[in-house]
C-alpha cells in the first residue's frame, strides 16, 4: 500500500494537551486576580474558578478520547503513528497536570 | 530548465568533489574571515567566545569567594562587590550559558541533520557578531567601572533612576537585549532548519534525538525572550524618558518587572538544560554501546517540561504578597515539573543499565551531571513547597540551589560534549593524562563549594551581602566554600590545559573514534566547510547509523548534491513530517554585511546608552537600510523550475516554492513578535488590576476619528498587500497595489504618532498614559516596518527577483501586513477601552 505523509499542520496538535494547560493557568490566575482586586464573596469566587477548570478538563477530557479512539491513519507513513502517539501521551500529560495543578489549590483560602 | 553540472576536475571521486565543494563553501584566508558565514565556523567562535566570558564570570565569582571567606573583609568596597556579583551572573547567563548552547546548536545540529548549513547562514554571522559586540558593552563597563549593580535580575525599583541614577542599569538593559538579538536571530533559524533542512529520508520519528532537544529549545527561546526584551525596553523607557511603568507613585508596579522577567527567567532554566540533556541522550547511547531506550517517552517529557517550564514563573516570587491560592498553582507545577526531568534521568539509566558502558572521561563527567543535578532537582523540590520557600527565600540555600541546577546541568554535560566532540572539530584524540584528575578536582570543588552553601542558607546567611560580622556561625562554611571555589578553579585550569595538549598533541584520526552512530561522524574530520560533500538518504533511525562506511560513500558523491552547480551553496529542503525532498535550497555566500550590520546595531546601542537620541534615530535607519540591502540580492534572479538533486529526483529551487525557509522564518518570527505583543497586554492589564494609583486623575480620551483612521489604514494596507499578491500571481505589475499600501501605511503611522502626541494622562504623568503610548508606539514601528518590507518589494520587483514562480516576497508581506493589522486592531481597541477599564475601578470596595 502507497503511504502518504503526514501534513506539517499536524505538528501544532503537538502542542495542543499543554496549550489547554496554559489556557487553564491563565484563566484562572486572571479571574482570581480580579475577584479578589474587586473584593468578590469567596464563595462566588470559588465558584467561578471550578467552573473555569471544569470547562477546561472537558475540553481536554474530550480531545483525549476522540484522539484515543482515533486510530492513526494506515495510509500515513509512519510518522503518523509516532506523532498521533505523541500527541496522544502529551495531551493525557496535560490532564493530568491540569487536574493536580489546577483543581487542589481551589481548596485554599481566595485571597489571603 | 536544468542547469549543467560543472565538469569535474581530475582525481579520485572523492578528491574530485572535493575540490569542486571547497572553493564554493570555504571562508577565505585574512580579514576575508570578517565575511565568514559557515556554521563550523561560526559555531566554533561562538563556543570560544562563550568559554571567554566564562572565564571572566568565573574569575568574578573568585573574587566574591575571596571577600566572603572570611568575617568583615576589606579586599573590596560594597559598591565594587555589587557590580562584581551582578556581573558574574549576568556574564554566565546570558554571555556563557545561552551562547554556548546556541553555539554548540549552530556547529552540531546541520552536521546530525544531514545539511550542509543552516537556513540563514548571514542571519547566523550577524547573530553572532551581536553577541560579541554586546558582550563587550558589558564586559567594558566593568573595566570603567560603571557595571550593572543591581544583580542579575535587575530588580526594580533598586534599577530604577532614583536609586541608580548612573548609567550601570542602561549598561545591563541595552546590552542584554543587544545580546538576546542573536538569541531570538538564531532561535528561529533552528526552528526553520530543524524543521526543513534535514536529509532525506529523515522523518520526524528518524530525527535523532539531539533534533527534538534543539528544536523544542528553540520554540522556547521564541516565546521566552520576548518578556524580557519588553521588560527591559519598558524599563529604559522609564529610565530615559521618565515613563512610570514601575514607578507606584505614578500608576506603575515594581512587581511587573519581576512577573515579565521571570517569564523569561525561568523557562531560561530549562533553555540551558534540554540542549545539555540533548548532548547526554546522543552520548549516552554511543558510550553504553546501546540504542537510548524511551525516545518516545523522551520527546513527551521535553514538550511537557517545556510548556510547564513557561507556567511556574511565580515561584520566584512566593514572598511578595501573592494570595494563597494562586501561589498554590505555581507551587504545585513546580512541584510536577520534576516528573518529564525524571523520565529522561530513568531513561538515560535504564540505556546505562542495559547497555556495556565504556568508562572513560566523558562518562565521568555523565555521572557529574547525574549527581549534581539530582541534587538540585530535589532541592527544588524543596523550594517549590511555600512554606519552605518562605524560610530559605534570598538566603544562600538558593544560591545553592540554582548553582546544582544551572551549574551542574551546564558544566558537566559540557565538558562531558567537549571531550566527546573535541576530535570532530580537531581531528585529534584526546591525550587524557590530566583529565581525570581535573574531572576529580571540578567535581569535589564544585561540590564543596555548594553543597555547604545550602547550610550556608540555613543557617540564615542572606544573598548579596558584601560581608558579614562573624559571629553568626557561617564563618568555616563560608572559608569552605571558598576553598571549594579555588579547588574547582584548579580543575578547570587542568582541563584547559588537557585540551590545549590535546590539539598539540593528540593523536591524528580521520573518522570517528567513538564507532559513534550520529551522522556528525559520517564526514572527514575535522569536517569541510561544506559539511557533506553528498547528502545521505536516511532509512531508519538517524541516531543508528553506520558512520564510517557511510562516510566514505557520502565523500565519493553518491548521496544527494555529489556535485557542484552555478557555484551555488546547495543543501535539501524536505518536507517537515515525512523527510521528503522538496525543494533545493541554494544559500547565501560569504559577506561583509552581517558584520556591518552588527556594527552599526552596536552604534545605535552606544548612542541610546549616552543619551544620542537623535544619533540613536540615525543609525537605527543605517541598520533598517542595511538589512533592507542585505536582502536584494537574496534568491535566485531567474526561473529554473525543477533542478536535479541526485537519486533521480528533481525538486525546484527554494524560490519557487510556497514554504520556503523566509516563509517558515516569518512565521516565527511572529509568533516571537506575538508574545512581546501579548506580554504588552499582560502589563497593561496588570498595571490596571494591580498597581496603586489607579485610576489616573486625568480621565483618558482617545480620539475617536483617529484611532478608527489608524485602523482603517492599516486594513486598506494589508488589503493593497493581497492584491500586490494577486497581481503578480497574474503576471501583472503590482507596484500599484504596494505604493497604496505604503501610502496606507504612512496614513497608519502618522494616525498613531498623533494618537501619542495626545495621549492623556501624558505619558510621563501616570503608567496608563505610558502603556496606551506603549500600545500605539507598537503600532507605528510595525507599520514602518511594513513600509520596509514594501521598500523591499519595489527593489525586488526592479532587480528581476520577484515573478510568477517567485512571488515569496510578496507572500511575506502579505504575512506582516496581516499581522500589523490585526495586532494594530487589538492595540487600538486597548487604548479605545482604556478610559472604561479605569472608571471600572472607581467601583471597587
Amino acid at each position: 500500500m502507497t503511504t502518504r505523509a503526514v501534513s506539517s499542520g499536524r505538528l501544532w496538535w503537538l502542542a495542543a494537551g499543554f496549550g489547554v494547560w496554559c489556557s487553564g493557568l491563565v484563566v484562572l490566575y486572571a479571574l482570581h486576580a480580579i475577584g479578589c482586586a474587586f473584593a468578590w464573596r469567596a464563595g462566588l469566587l470559588r465558584v467561578g474558578l471550578a467552573v473555569a477548570l471544569v470547562a477546561h478538563l472537558i475540553a481536554i477530557g474530550w480531545m483525549w478520547r476522540e484522539l484515543a479512539a482515533r486510530h492513526p491513519d494506515p495510509t500515513f507513513d509512519p510518522t503518523g503513528a509516532f506523532l498521533h502517539t505523541a500527541v496522544v501521551w502529551t495531551v493525557i500529560a496535560a490532564f493530568v497536570a491540569i487536574v493536580l495543578t489546577l483543581g487542589p489549590p481551589l481548596l485554599l483560602t481566595t485571597c489571603m | 530548465m536544468n542547469t549543467p553540472i560543472e565538469a569535474a576536475p581530475q582525481g579520485s571521486p572523492a578528491l574530485r568533489l572535493h575540490r569542486q565543494l571547497v572553493p564554493i563553501w570555504a571562508t577565505g584566508p585574512g580579514l576575508h574571515r570578517l565575511a565568514a558565514v559557515n556554521h563550523s565556523v561560526i559555531g566554533v567562535r561562538f563556543m570560544a567566545t562563550a568559554f571567554v566570558f566564562f572565564a571572566i564570570g568565573g574569575v568574578l565569582g573568585m573574587l566574591t569567594r575571596v571577600q566572603l571567606a572570611t568575617p568583615d573583609a576589606a579586599f573590596m568596597d560594597s559598591e565594587t562587590y555589587n557590580q562584581i556579583f551582578t556581573m558574574h551572573g549576568s556574564i554566565l547567563l546570558f554571555l556563557f550559558a545561552i551562547p554556548m548552547l546556541e553555539g554548540i546548536a549552530v556547529y552540531l545540529t546541520p552536521k546530525m541533520l544531514g545539511a550542509r548549513d543552516f537556513a540563514f547562514p548571514r542571519l547566523t554571522a550577524y547573530g553572532y557578531w551581536c553577541y560579541l559586540f554586546g558582550g563587550m558593552i558589558l564586559t567594558g563597563s566593568l573595566i570603567a567601572g560603571v557595571a550593572p549593580n543591581s544583580g542579575w535580575f535587575m530588580y526594580t525599583p533598586l534599577s530604577s533612576n532614583v536609586y541608580t541614577p548612573g548609567i550601570n542599569a542602561d549598561v545591563w538593559l541595552l546590552g542584554v537585549t543587544f545580546v538576546e538579538i542573536s538569541a531570538l536571530t538564531l532561535s528561529v533559524e533552528i526552528v526553520v532548519s530543524i524543521l526543513k533542512m534535514r536529509a532525506p529520508g529523515m522523518s520526524l520519528d528518524r530525527m535523532p534525538i539531539f533534533g527534538w532537544y534543539m528544536l523544542v529549545t528553540a520554540l522556547m527561546m521564541v516565546v521566552a525572550f520576548p518578556p524580557l526584551i519588553l521588560a527591559s525596553i519598558l524599563l529604559e523607557a522609564e529610565r530615559a524618558f521618565g515613563l512610570p511603568f514601575f514607578d507606584p507613585r505614578r500608576g506603575g508596579d515594581p512587581l511587573l518587572w519581576q512577573h515579565l522577567f521571570w517569564l523569561f527567567g525561568h523557562p531560561d532554566v530549562y533553555i540551558i538544560l534540554l540542549p545539555m540533556a540533548g548532548l547526554l541522550s546522543t552520548m549516552i547511547p554511543v558510550l553504553a554501546n546501546r540504542t537510548l531506550i524511551g525516545y518516545r517517552a523522551i520527546v513527551v517529557a521535553i514538550i511537557a517540561l517545556a510548556f510547564v517550564s513557561f507556567g511556574i514563573w511565580v515561584h520566584h516570587m512566593f514572598t511578595v504578597g501573592i494570595p494563597h491560592l494562586a501561589l498554590a498553582f505555581f507551587s504545585a507545577g513546580t512541584a510536577i515539573v520534576a516528573v518529564p526531568t525524571a523520565v529522561q534521568i530513568f531513561a538515560w539509566l535504564a540505556t546505562l543499565a542495559h547497555g556495556r558502558p565504556r568508562w572513560n572521561v566523558p562518562m565521568l563527567y555523565v555521572f557529574g551531571f547525574l549527581f549534581t543535578f539530582v541534587i538540585g532537582g530535589l532541592t527544588g523540590v524543596m523550594l517549590s513547597i511555600v512554606p519552605f520557600d518562605w524560610q530559605a527565600h534570598d538566603t544562600y540555600f538558593v544560591v545553592a540551589h540554582f548553582h546544582y541546577v544551572v551549574g551542574g546541568a551546564l558544566a558537566f554535560p559540557l565538558l562531558a560534549g567537549l571531550y566527546y566532540w573535541l576530535p570532530l572539530l580537531t581531528g585529534r584524540t584526546a591525550v587524557h593524562q590530566l583529565s581525570v584528575p581535573a574531572f576529580w578536582l571540578v567535581f569535589i570543588g564544585f561540590n564543596l563549594t555548594f553543597f555547604l552553601m545550602h547550610l550556608t542558607g540555613l543557617l540564615g546567611m542572606p544573598r548579596r551581602i558584601y560581608t558579614y560580622p562573624g559571629h553568626e556561625g557561617w564563618i568555616w562554611l563560608n572559608l569552605l566554600s571558598s576553598v571549594g571555589g579555588f579547588i574547582m578553579t584548579i580543575g578547570f585550569g587542568l582541563v584547559v590545559i588537557d585540551l590545549l595538549a590535546q590539539l598539540r598533541y593528540g593523536r591524528r584520526v580521520r573518522r570517528d573514534p567513538w564507532r559513534a552512530t550520529t551522522l556528525e561522524w559520517a564526514m572527514p574530520i575535522p569536517p569541510a566547510p561544506y559539511a557533506f560533500a553528498s547528502i545521505p538518504h536516511v532509512k531508519a533511525r538517524a541516531d543508528c547509523v553506520a558512520s564510517g562506511e557511510l562516510a566514505l560513500s557520502l565523500a565519493r558523491g553518491e548521496g544527494y548534491l555529489g556535485f557542484a552547480r552555478n557555484g551555488w551553496q546547495e543543501t535539501l529542503g524536505v518536507h517537515m513530517t515525512s523527510g521528503a525532498p522538496e525543494q533545493l535550497i541554494v544559500l547565501s555566500r560569504p559577506s561583509y554585511l552581517p558584520l556591518c550590520t552588527a556594527l552599526a546595531t552596536a552604534a545605535t546601542v552606544l548612542a541610546m546608552l549616552f543619551q544620542f537620541y537623535l544619533l540613536t534615530l540615525a543609525v537605527g535607519l543605517l541598520v533598517a537600510g542595511l538589512l533592507v540591502f542585505a536582502g536584494q540580492n537574496a534568491g535566485l534572479a531567474r526561473d529554473y523550475g525543477p533542478l536535479p538533486v541526485g537519486h533521480g529526483v528533481s525538486v525546484p529551487p527554494h524560490t519557487e516554492v510556497a514554504d520556503a525557509p523566509p516563509w517558515l522564518a516569518l512565521i516565527f518570527t511572529l509568533v516571537a513578535d506575538g508574545t512581546l505583543f501579548t506580554s504588552l497586554l499582560f502589563g497593561t492589564l496588570y498595571l490596571w488590576i494591580s498597581a496603586p494609583n489607579w485610576p489616573p486623575a486625568a480621565a483618558p480620551e482617545p480620539n475617536l476619528l483617529l484611532v478608527l483612521a489608524s485602523f482603517a489604514a492599516l486594513a486598506i494596507a494589508a488589503a493593497a498587500a493581497r492584491g500586490s499578491l494577486r497581481s503578480g500571481a497574474a503576471g501583472r505589475a503590482p507596484q500599484g497595489w504596494i505604493a497604496l499600501a505604503a501610502i496606507a501605511l504612512v496614513a497608519a503611522l502618522a494616525a498613531a504618532v498623533a494618537l501619542i502626541g495626545g495621549v492623556i494622562p501624558p505619558p510621563r504623568a501616570h503608567a496608563l498614559g505610558a502603556t496606551a503610548s506603549a500600545l500605539l508606539g507598537y503600532v507605528a514601528l510595525h507599520a514602518g516596518i511594513g513600509l520596509l518590507f514594501l521598500l523591499s518589494n519595489l527593489m525586488r520587483l526592479a532587480a528581476g527577483f520577484i515573478s510568477r514562480q517567485r512571488l515569496l516576497d510578496l507572500r511575506l508581506t502579505r504575512l506582516w501586513l496581516d499581522y500589523t493589522a490585526l495586532t494594530g486592531a487589538v492595540a487600538l481597541a486597548l487604548v479605545l477601552v482604556l478610559p472604561t477599564l479605569a472608571a471600572i475601578l472607581e467601583t471597587r470596595p
